[in-house]
């Protein structure tokens, strides 16, 4: 009771600080640096398939569309009223990288029981420095510092989730190299995500309408047919395999007669592609609602241009 | 500022140079430590010129160069020294960068401005003379910029000089420092003599608007309202009156653009008559524009132009394109309209907003848009006013009840903020029919939105009808669905309950609310748990403090001591 009280003095910092970040205010190096550290303690501790209990409500990808994800918390509620479970590519694409990474950061520290962020296949050094989350921290820091504290601790977060021993929750997909959930908890995560290999593949696989095992156009992880993920769920009981990774345009797409579903949260992805975003709601009767949404209005920023920019004369 | 002595000055002297630059920027950035620590006279004869010659840099630094010399006057001794800041502004005003140099032209008028007179002829003016005749066209964009400041100040020789010179410049060959010539003459014109500003600026003027390029035109545009309001009215309904309604059929679509946004400011400056018989029938060949931009900008300044009309212009001339626009092909211009139009109805009068302001609405708030019906939504109180609530509820109610399941969440959200409103000037009789059950519908709702405001709805609705009615209408509705199977809905009735608590007074707190709390506190989902914490914590703690000041004795001790059981299990642990 006491060692609860006393977390609750500590507390107060980082509610501050989450109030600042869910307003799109990036916190300093120093403040990062320190968050970052907790985090690290708490997700080392997290397995390679955490386990999840319900309800919960699970996500796709964010893509650093802040504005979209303060949607997603205005359509699914705030957390920690309403549990989450995010599977991965938080960085990347979108402007707000940094906000974004930093409020599921400090959320995880605040409420490690409360929400899970597993790890996408964007949580790596090396894409990072491809897709923009490497440049948007140069921008806002003035060095990589920020970027590096991150990726460092990319390494720690968990790879898979189990809701309720049923369903099974990964950023990309299944690998041939894994039979069984046992297979994913005996290996060493906390690494750079490899080029090849069981880590590669749940972070880069996809379903396809094809049966067995097939080349990914990705040129990283495999595609995987619905004989796969029959045979998967039955040996590890489960009923669901939930994933994201991959762009649909209602926000979920069922899969391989619904033993697989895609969910992808960042609407009107890269902010031109149309595309609606959901949730996944499995409450405590473990029944399943999805929740569409769509991009939130942007103050200042009309839906459509109305004058032709300057440069253009 | 604490830190500086930790950051040696000749450490940023050096930085000034380094190769990285992130430190050329941080030294730049703390150019006026350094000024301080050299003494205005080093600064003058050293840190100035050191800068004048290293402007060879990233725009960034060069940005940051042009911002802080703006605010160096105090750093080289005063205003009597302001003079030797401008040779290094006078560079960075022809660099390629536009912001570098839009930075530099803003810093000479701030320095320019405080400058003693005498100095602004000696040194400003031939500064503004030698950029204006600068070979490159970025040297001739500043000097643009610069003429109001050097103006006031010239001999009458130099006066004429000058304004000969802007002259040229409004007739360039690059159309960049065209545009910069007509960004840039209201400001000019607003310093200039007025027999000078009928001869000279209003000729640059009509040069400006008969421009071949439409990105000049349009700049020109900008320019009428500001130069109508330096002329006399006969003269702006000579000069300004011609070119605006030519520019409101411009080949362009920018500039008509341009004039659709503008032209409810000209009607000031012309006076009613030209307003009548030039500008309306501008303004309703913009509102019928074949460019649905033109449409936006023309629509979405409706009302402001209806409020300078008399009613009967308005009614006779702009109502019936209004008709016209309401069912517009382009959803952004039914939006545009939608935003403004429900501020007509005070300016058209109860009558004209019956019978043609009300089915416009009406049709508006069926768009399939949901833009279009959100911005009617949100002002229908706009209306209330003047049409009253009886006819309002009577013709809008059914649409208003159609929305509250509108497919998008934001239209219900606004249905549900304006309940309060049509509850407090309906009364209680309007809500027992289907309103009612649509209040505890929201609660429901599948976006946690829409529960919390459909919780502080029912709050407000207690508020206005009172407990007693509340204890009907909506308590045991809400304490029904606390076993809904889904953990967030219980969670909605557990918000609703807190809110309730206060309005609804100690009795039924403790009689029908707190029950429900305390079944709550068994929960299997650790959510609902801690936010019964939450509501006790809330709703309890109210209720003792009211009893500790009761009037009888004994409820006061009794409730003194759970108040103070609860406080020492805080303190204790």
């Amino acid at each position: 009771m006491s060692a609860d009280l006393a977390a609750a003095s500590t507390h107060g910092n980082l509610d501050e600080q989450i109030a600042q970040l869910m307003q799109c205010k990036p916190l300093s190096e120093p403040e990062v640096r320190a968050l970052c550290e907790k985090a690290k303690e708490i997700l080392m501790d997290e397995s390679n398939v955490q386990p999840v209990k319900s309800p919960v409500t699970i996500c796709g990808d964010i893509h650093g569309q802040f504005h979209d994800l303060a949607e997603l918390f205005r359509i699914g509620g705030k957390c920690p009223d309403t549990n989450y479970l995010f599977m991965g590519d938080y960085v990347d694409r979108g402007y707000y990288s940094v906000e974004t990474v930093t409020l599921l950061v400090a959320l995880k520290v605040r409420y490690p029981q409360r929400i899970t962020i597993l790890r996408g296949n964007h949580e790596s050094r090396q894409i990072t420095q491809v897709y923009g989350f490497y440049d948007e921290c140069l921008r806002k820091y003035g060095n990589a510092s920020v970027w590096k504290i991150f990726t460092d601790l990319f390494d720690y977060f968990p790879l898979t989730a189990l809701v309720e021993s049923e369903i099974f929750c990964l950023h990309g997909g299944l690998s041939p190299s894994i039979e069984t959930l046992d297979n994913i908890r005996n290996f060493d995560r906390v690494q750079e995500v490899p080029h090849e290999g069981p880590m590669c593949d749940l972070l880069w696989s996809d379903p396809d309408d094809r049966c067995g095992w097939g080349i990914s156009p990705r040129g990283a992880g495999y595609t995987f047919g619905q004989d796969i993920s029959e045979q998967f769920n039955h040996t590890n009981n489960l009923k669901l395999i939930a994933r994201a990774h991959q762009l649909v345009m209602e926000g979920y797409n069922w899969a391989h007669e619904q033993k697989v579903v895609t969910i992808f949260s960042a609407p009107n992805y890269c902010y031109r592609c149309g595309n609606m975003a959901s949730i996944l709601e499995v409450d405590d009767c473990r029944e399943h609602t999805f929740i569409q949404f769509e991009p939130a209005p942007r103050r200042g920023e009309p839906d459509v241009t109305r004058r032709t920019p300057d440069y253009f004369l | 500022m604490v830190d500086e002595p930790l950051y040696p000055i000749a450490v940023l002297i050096d930085e000034l140079k380094n190769d990285d630059i992130q430190l050329r920027l941080n030294s730049i950035r703390r150019l006026s430590t350094i000024a301080r620590a050299l003494w205005e006279e080093r600064t003058r004869k050293e840190l100035i010129p050191f800068l004048s010659e290293n402007n060879d840099d990233d725009d960034e630094v060069l940005l940051a160069m042009a911002e802080e010399l703006g605010v160096f006057i105090p750093y080289v001794g005063g205003v009597e020294h302001a003079h030797v800041l401008l040779p290094p502004l006078e560079t960075l005003c022809t660099v390629e960068e536009t912001c570098v140099r839009d930075k530099a032209v803003e810093s000479l008028c701030r320095i320019g401005s405080q400058m003693r007179e005498s100095d602004l002829v000696d040194s400003f003016i031939p500064l503004v003379k030698r950029l204006a005749a600068g070979e490159w066209f970025t040297a001739r964009v500043s000097a643009c910029g610069l003429f109001h400041i050097a103006y006031p100040s010239a001999t009458d020789l130099l006066k004429t000089e000058l304004r000969s010179i802007y002259s040229q410049l409004c007739q360039d060959d690059m159309p960049m420092v065209r545009r910069a010539a007509a960004t840039n003459l209201g400001k000019f014109a607003a310093t200039v003599e007025a027999a000078n500003l009928k001869a000279d600026i209003m000729s640059m003027f009509e040069d400006l608007t008969q421009d071949d390029q439409d990105s000049v035109r349009l700049l020109a545009v900008e320019g009428c309202a500001a130069l109508g309001k330096l002329l006399e009215p006969q003269d702006c309904v000579a000069h300004i009156l011609p070119v605006i309604v030519n520019f409101s059929q411009d080949k362009s679509w920018r500039v008509r653009y341009m004039v659709a946004n503008q032209l409810y400011e000209l009607c000031e400056a012309v006076g009613p008559e030209p307003t009548r018989t030039d500008l309306v029938p501008a303004y309703v060949r913009l509102l019928r524009d074949n460019e649905a931009e033109v449409r936006i900008a023309a629509a979405g300044k409706v009302t402001k132009f209806c409020r300078i009309l008399n009613p009967e212009l308005a009614i006779q001339h702009i109502l019936p394109c209004v008709k016209e626009l309401s069912s517009d092909s382009s959803q952004h211009v039914r939006s545009a309209l939608a935003s403004v139009i429900m501020g007509m109805a005070p300016v058209l009068g109860k009558d004209a907003t019956i019978e043609q302001l009300l089915p416009i609405f009406l049709s508006l708030l069926k768009d399939e848009f949901p833009d279009v019906r959100l911005n009617i939504i949100s002002k229908l109180d706009q209306v209330n006013q003047v049409i009253g609530i009886d006819l309002l509820s009577q013709s809008l109610l059914p649409a208003i009840v159609e929305l509250a399941e509108d497919r998008h969440w934001r239209v219900r959200l606004a249905i549900i903020e304006y309940i309060p409103l049509l509850a407090s000037q309906l009364g209680v009789g309007f809500f027992d029919d289907k309103l009612g059950a649509l209040c505890m519908q929201w609660l429901q709702d599948k976006v946690y939105s829409i529960r919390d405001a459909a919780a502080n709805n029912l709050k407000r609705l207690a508020e206005e009808f009172g407990p007693e009615w509340a204890m009907q209408h909506i308590v045991p509705q809400v304490l029904d669905m606390v076993t809904n199977p889904h953990y967030l809905y219980r969670m909605t009735v557990l918000q609703a309950i807190s809110l309730l608590a206060p309005v609804m007074g100690s009795e039924i707190t403790c009689s029908k609310l707190l029950p429900v709390i305390v079944t709550a506190s068994k929960d299997r989902v650790p959510n609902i748990k801690f936010n019964v914490a939450k509501v006790v914590e809330k709703t309890i703690r109210p209720s003792l403090v009211e009893l500790s000041e009761d009037a009888d004795v004994d409820v006061r001790f009794f409730a003194n001591q759970a108040l103070q059981s609860i406080d020492n299990v805080m303190m204790s642990s």
